[in-house]
């Protein structure tokens, strides 16, 4: 993974609480106005635009108390800089869990994956992280605390900016604390996968499943390629006979073994070419490597592609015609894509990307980069084509960042001019 | 009750005549005695007849009716069925209340994708009624939903009895277009996820109609679940009922749904429906699980041992369709049936961390005691979501006064126990004063800019929400507008 190397990261501040950010922030507002660039874990600093200005990077490194961790109101509040890995561990001690798929857990902090809003394919049957967010405290860049939300499971009062800054990259403030609603560990997870002739038969396969018995949590769809390298990555095995569909399960013992049973009979009739159930003991790893296929991998460009879930399977073919390894949380129509090592400068990436884009765009969908050699960045727009409401987005970052001290060009919003600024 | 807020200022032929222009005569009320039904919502303490209600059957007609409220510098105000209880849709800042009822299509289902596309004005249960034998339904399922639309769930992000499994609206909605107070039409999110910039979506859900007019909502559809085991645990007491429900959800058990009613309550509902509600209990707790057939008998057995070991008195099971349905009819329509308990009534709506329902139901009865009044409660105690329901004669100030007293001294508890003063209502005008307690000053001013990006001049849903002016940011007294005329 390659980090910025811009001079943006030269200067860095670590603050041991939230009072002494706010403060910091507060006198950076009032006289050198430096750019400031919010890090957690780090794992995501290639995500977004790249930093073009010189500028502060404020860590949350030491902003990992546990405020209040009542369990047995399933709620939890930390501060932001909680590691992921420290986090989960601490609600497994209740048997409960925040159910969103992180990769780079034992690096990666809540407030982080909060500003990317980061999810991987439980997403189908438990939601993002939006659906857990219930308070939420950041400062604005005047140095200002603000908060939204409260600590019950209900709220109603004031606007939601737990949605708000949920995904913002950390244009809108700093988040500093954050309460979770919770949820009870299952007693088991199974995966089931199945290879079949064509993509095209896996959208009639999945078409089918609408009306399934069954209720998968996950519905994955992977290219052979994509398959063998997490596959290799778990230490275990998927086939690679064709293109490849998974469905995990969730739940009690006796209720995972049923939906297992139940679906097998229900994929017969779809003619896969192989069914494999991924063992007990492998089950964990594959989770984990199917987590961190978006980050792991050393091909030259990744992107994340939304649209239609009907039109899913089309993408993928359209995507591996050219050797691109894609993995599709198919349910909800997002598909995670590396273009193939052959690829080695920013004009050909584009011209690969061009039809895709094109494609998604027909279909309510858009293309963003997760990762790419920065130089690229120019050449591909990094955030996708604009949306209709993005000029809304900047009149909401106007209010809140006036002077756009926050992760300034990195994200959607115009690139800056360079000039009377930093 | 008199009506003592001073008559709508008379609307100028002009604006009268423009206005039909747009909606055509029979989409305009503006005769004094035709507004009245308009005058309040679902919260009948405090009143204020609009000024004149259109009745837009496009989007384009809303948009001609906002950019002829801003070339005029008329305020605006959207509208739904009218059933919010917090005055969510009482016109206070007087103006063009643009009601909604007749933009109620359902303009696609599409099960593959599985979203639907309605209009505003769409009652909630006609699209749980246009997808009976789909497999898929909508799940936020207010107690209202006969009478709701899915324009008023979005504006105040409504709950409902199954939110506690399944989420509240915003967990529900993938896209919405509106009208902008300014008059553009944006549209957010879509029938697919993750569109790149901010969650516009998640933002715009509880907005309570100060960032424009939803004309168009993306609903998630959600599997209809394979089955379903309905409970009712009788208990002596409400303390019994309250730690029952503590310690369920302590178990770590998540189930569909969880929701109490008091002897009060149970009296009410039995005269309506003749379900067969023990009049002696002190409450009863109508425990729902779903899922698949081969877990629900487990899950309903845990939680049947939990409600005996924490001292229910019996547990019944619903054994047929029909019987869960009619225990649901009573649960939804507890409201209506309070009309045999008393002339007038407030519903409240706090909420506290689910373990602290016993202390904050000691208090509710302690506070019905002090203020003379009495208070039956029915609520969804599996989200910690109280509903204190007072009844009082709206004839009578005084006791009208007792029942603000009472109200406001429940939700002070309710942030004294950690809680918040609305879990779906909504803080419309008559939580405003609640704002300032819940949030800092600094929050208040953070959510004001978050409006003003929306709504610059303030003309769209003035005086709702937040305490303080709309446009200029300038503090503004608070003041509970209607209270006075209910007095």
């Amino acid at each position: 993974m390659s980090l910025p190397t811009l001079a943006a990261f030269a200067e860095e501040f670590t603050p041991a609480t939230q009072a002494e950010l706010a403060r910091f922030m507060a006198d950076n507002a009032a006289s050198r106005q430096r750019v400031l660039y919010p890090v957690g874990g780090r794992t995501a600093l290639h995500f977004g635009c790249p930093a073009v200005e010189p500028g502060v990077a404020i860590s949350t490194a030491k902003l990992t108390n546990v405020i209040d961790y009542p369990a047995r109101d399933m709620t939890v509040t930390v501060e932001s800089g909680i590691r992921i890995d420290a986090l989960n561990e601490l609600l497994r001690q209740e048997r409960q869990r925040l159910p969103i798929d992180i990769p780079q857990a034992h690096r990666a902090t809540l407030g982080g994956i909060i500003a990317c809003n980061a999810g991987g394919a439980r997403r189908f049957g438990l939601g993002t992280l939006r659906d857990y967010i219930i308070g939420i405290t950041a400062i604005d860049a005047t140095g200002t605390p603000f908060k939204a939300g409260g600590r019950v499971v209900k709220n109603v009062a004031g606007y939601d900016l737990c949605k708000l800054l949920n995904g913002s990259l950390g244009t809108l403030g700093m988040i500093t604390q954050v309460t979770l609603k919770l949820r009870p560990i299952p007693e088991t997870t199974r995966w089931l996968w199945a290879s079949f002739g064509s993509f095209q038969e896996i959208e009639t396969t999945l078409e089918k499943l609408l009306l399934s018995a069954t209720r998968p949590i996950a519905m994955e769809v992977l290219d052979p390629s994509a398959a063998s390298e997490i596959a290799a990555e778990a230490r275990t095995s998927l086939p690679t006979d064709g293109p490849l569909l998974g469905l995990a399960f969730e739940g009690g013992a006796h209720e995972v073994a049923w939906e297992l049973d139940t679906v097998q009979g229900e994929l017969k009739l779809r003619n896969p070419r192989q069914v494999v159930i991924t063992p007990d003991a492998e089950a964990d790893g594959l989770w984990n490597s199917l987590t961190e296929f978006e980050l792991t991998a050393e091909e030259p460009l990744t992107f994340k592609a939304n649209l239609l879930p009907s039109r899913t399977m089309e993408f993928l073919e359209l995507a591996t015609r050219e050797q691109i390894s894609v993995q599709a949380h198919a349910g909800n129509g997002i598909v995670i894509g590396h273009l193939p090592d052959r690829v080695t400068n920013a004009q050909t990436a584009a011209g690969l990307l061009t039809p895709l884009r094109r494609f998604v765009r027909q279909y309510h969908g858009n293309l963003t980069i997760v990762n790419s050699p920065e130089t690229w960045k120019q050449d591909i727009p990094t955030w996708g084509e604009p949306e209709p409401s993005w000029p809304l987005m900047q009149r909401l970052k106007d209010q809140l960042d006036p002077q756009d001290l926050l992760n300034r060009g990195r994200f959607i919003f115009p690139a800056p001019i360079p000039m009377d600024r930093g | 009750m008199s009506v003592s807020t001073p008559a709508a200022p008379t609307f100028g032929h002009d604006v009268l005549r423009r206005l039909r222009e747009i909606v055509g005569a029979e989409g305009l009320l503006s005769q004094r005695e035709e507004l009245l039904v308009y005058e309040c919502d679902g919260y009948t303490i405090e009143k204020q007849v609009p000024d004149v209600v259109v009745f837009p059957t496009t989007t384009e007609q809303i948009v001609q009716i906002v950019k002829l409220c801003n070339e005029l510098q008329l305020p605006f105000i959207p509208r739904g069925a009218g059933t919010s209880l917090a005055g969510g849709s009482l016109p206070v800042g007087g103006g063009v209340m643009i009601a909604l009822t007749r933009m109620k299509q359902i303009l696609e289902v599409n099960l593959r994708d599985r979203f639907a596309i309605v209009e505003p004005g769409l009652v909630n249960v006609h699209l749980t009624q246009r997808l009976k034998g789909t497999g898929y339904h909508y799940a936020p399922d207010p107690s209202s939903q006969g009478a709701c639309t899915i324009g008023g769930n979005v504006a105040t992000n409504s709950g409902g009895p199954h939110t506690l499994k399944y989420g509240v609206t915003v967990n529900h909605i993938l896209g919405v277009e509106a009208v902008m107070p300014d008059g553009s039409v944006v549209t957010f999110g879509g029938p697919a996820e993750d569109t790149p910039g901010f969650d516009m979506t998640g933002l715009f859900v509880g907005n309570e109609g100060t960032f424009g007019i939803c004309t168009k909502a993306w609903v998630r559809l959600t599997r209809d679940p394979a089955a379903y085991r309905t409970m009712l645990g009788i208990f002596e007491t409400v303390e019994d009922a309250t730690r029952t429900i503590s310690n369920i959800i302590g178990a770590g058990i998540v189930p569909a749904a969880l929701e109490m009613m008091d002897s009060g309550i149970i009296e009410a509902v039995e005269a309506a429906f003749h379900f067969g509600f023990p009049l002696d209990a002190g409450a009863v707790v109508l425990i729902e699980v779903d899922g698949l057939e081969v877990a629900v008998d487990q899950e309903a057995q845990t939680i049947m041992e939990i409600c005996h070991s924490s001292g229910a008195r019996e547990v019944r099971q619903a054994n047929t369709p029909k019987e869960r349905l009619l225990l649901w009819k009573c649960r939804k329509q507890a409201f209506g049936a309070i009309g045999r308990l008393s002339p007038s009534y407030c519903t409240q709506d706090g909420v506290v961390p689910r373990t602290k329902l016993p202390e904050i139901l000691r208090l509710i009865i302690e506070s019905g005691k002090r203020h003379n009044l009495r208070i039956v409660n029915v609520f969804h105690a599996g989200d910690g979501n109280i509903h204190p329901i007072i009844l009082f004669d709206e004839r009578d100030a005084d006791q009208v006064q007792r029942v603000l007293h009472a109200s406001d001294e429940i939700l002070d508890a309710c942030i004294e126990l950690g809680g918040s003063v609305t879990g779906e209502h909504g803080i419309g005008v008559e939580k405003i004063s609640f704002m300032s307690k819940l949030f800092t000053a600094a929050d208040l001013a953070t959510f004001l800019k978050v409006r003003l990006a929306f709504n610059p001049t303030g003309l769209c849903s003035p005086k709702k929400m937040l305490p303080t002016a709309g446009a200029c940011g300038t503090e503004q007294p608070i003041v509970r507008t209607g209270v006075r005329a209910a007095m």
